[in-house]
């Protein structure tokens, strides 16, 4: 069926479009915020708690942890949450609203994106916590970090095309819904948070750096840790992998963006 | 009735049929075809009647009407490309931790609005609503009737060229229905274009130009009210509803 000129200039349009996701995204976070006692000091709290849980397993259970382990955790764990969080609930998306979704015209890209801005927010501020911490430590600010919001740039690409692509296809395979959180602590163990992949057997490195989010976290480890810059070749494989997954969402979306509805599961 | 009815069609449905998607058992989906056959005519500024059984069939047609889904069989035209054609739910995507303002905006926003808009609006949106003190306040707070009242406020100011009504009159305590019917009635009597799904049969003879009657997914009936009226009434076994 063919709706070109009937349903196109109709309602949300690009410039309604962002402003819709910053709307939603920012209702999302301040309802957030006024839940509880502690509100908005959950944003730091909380992560903070997941990586003392990991620090204490990692550091003290198996191995004799140093300092310099702590940091080394750190900067693994703080990108590796974003990520994980955003998949896990961005993926799922279309299905939380699916009341919202029958009652008003939406292009569905909408709740991924919000959900991806929403973790991005969070993230930002725990990653602030986290180069203020860094101050403290003997690790050196260099002229090398003016790369860093390249990295984050990267990621988040690479978080929307993930995300994106998982919540278009969801709709369809519910019981993806299961197999990804499983996926997903499999790539937590393998993305070289708690080990160096660089020290790994060539045979089994070669598999470790296909994991894109492995990839970022040498780079980020080699950027705040040792003042390296990033290996640009990487950083560009993670951002070409990411365009293709955006682009597949952005189609299936496109194509299917008044048959979710319809769908019922 | 003084029908302001122009000649200029609004949209047309032609054989419009449409199924959803059910997981059946095992690694199997079925269609359920809630329309099979619909087809009609929307003429600016009249207002439409819908009435059948209940059925999941009526609310699906408001929601082709509206955008949200399309039909999978069938034709739909749209012969006015820019007009907003907004479906009046009450309270879509309400956020209940945010007040009353909040969601006003965001509620807007989704129906097409931008925020400048909606915050023009506000002021008339807050006094048609008559929440006063609650505005402000977390939408969990408020009694369903205050969530329609609000929703339905912020549907309505947003002046959508079509209205899609889903019987909402008949929510809500007394005054909200007094004020709704009141101000839909106006809205209706004005240039709007406007579709009514109802069971109220006064209130159908009352307010609308035409009636289709669609039952079992298949437009039965369609045109003078008076007529499909009687051929829908003549079809309800006597002493059921």
């Amino acid at each position: 069926m063919q709706y070109k000129n009937t349903y196109s200039s109709r309602q949300v349009k690009w410039l309604n479009f962002s402003e819709l996701v910053i709307q939603k995204a920012m209702a999302g976070l301040k309802a957030e915020a006024s839940r509880g006692y502690l509100g908005v000091l959950w944003w730091v709290i909380e992560p903070l708690m997941y990586m003392c849980i990991f620090y204490v397993v990692f550091a003290h259970l198996f191995r004799r942890g140093d300092e310099n382990f702590i940091l080394f955790l750190l900067t693994g764990l703080i990108p590796w949450k974003w990520f994980h969080a955003t998949v896990a609930t961005g993926a799922s998306s279309l299905m939380a609203n699916f009341g919202l979704m029958n009652q008003v015209y939406l292009p569905k890209m909408i709740f991924p994106l919000t959900n991806i801005a929403i973790n991005t927010f969070k993230f930002l501020i725990i990653l602030t916590v986290l180069i203020v911490l860094l101050q403290f430590t003997s690790v050196k600010v260099t002229w090398v970090w003016v790369f860093l919001p390249i990295l984050v740039l990267t990621q988040l690409f690479l978080i929307t095309g993930v995300t994106s692509l998982l919540a278009a296809i969801m709709p369809f395979f519910p019981d993806l819904r299961v197999i990804l959180d499983n996926v997903l602590m499999m790539f937590l163990f393998l993305s070289g948070i708690f080990f160096d992949i660089t020290k790994m057997p060539e045979s089994v490195q070669q598999y470790l750096w296909l994991n894109p989010m492995a990839t970022l976290i040498v780079m980020y480890r080699r950027l705040l840790l040792e003042g390296l810059t990033p290996d640009w070749l990487h950083v560009f494989g993670v951002f070409v992998f990411s365009a293709l997954l955006l682009s597949l969402s952005i189609w299936l979306f496109r194509r299917f963006d008044r048959i979710y509805p319809k769908i019922i599961f | 009735m003084i029908s302001t009815v122009n000649d200029a069609k609004v949209l047309s449905l032609a054989n419009v049929g449409l199924y959803y998607s059910r997981r059946q058992g095992f690694l199997k989906r079925s269609q359920f075809w809630a329309l099979q056959d619909v087809s009609f005519d929307l003429f600016a500024g009249e207002t439409l009647g819908v009435i059948g059984k209940n059925g999941v069939g009526k609310s699906t047609l408001l929601r082709i009407l509206a955008g949200i889904i399309t039909p999978n069989t069938g034709k739909m035209v749209i012969h006015r490309p820019g007009f907003r054609i907004s479906l009046i739910s009450l309270g879509a995507g309400f956020v209940p931790f945010l007040n009353g303002r909040e969601n006003v905006i965001l509620s807007g926003m989704m129906l097409g609005a931008t925020k400048k808009e909606i915050l023009s609006k506000m002021d008339a949106i807050i006094s048609f609503s008559e929440l006063d003190g609650f505005f402000e306040q977390p939408v969990n707070t408020y009694s369903t009737g205050m969530r329609a009242r609000l929703g339905f406020s912020v549907a309505y100011h947003l002046d959508p060229d079509v209205i899609l009504l889903d019987e909402v009159l008949g929510v809500g305590d007394e005054a909200f229905k007094i004020k709704s019917t009141a101000a839909m009635k106006e809205k209706i009597r004005s240039e709007k274009t406007v579709v009514l799904v109802s069971h109220n049969v006064p209130l159908i003879r009352e307010i609308c130009d035409r009636l289709v009657w669609i039952e079992n997914g298949k437009t039965q009936a369609q045109g003078d009210v008076k007529e499909v009226l009687d051929a829908y009434l003549n079809s309800v076994p006597l002493g059921a509803k």
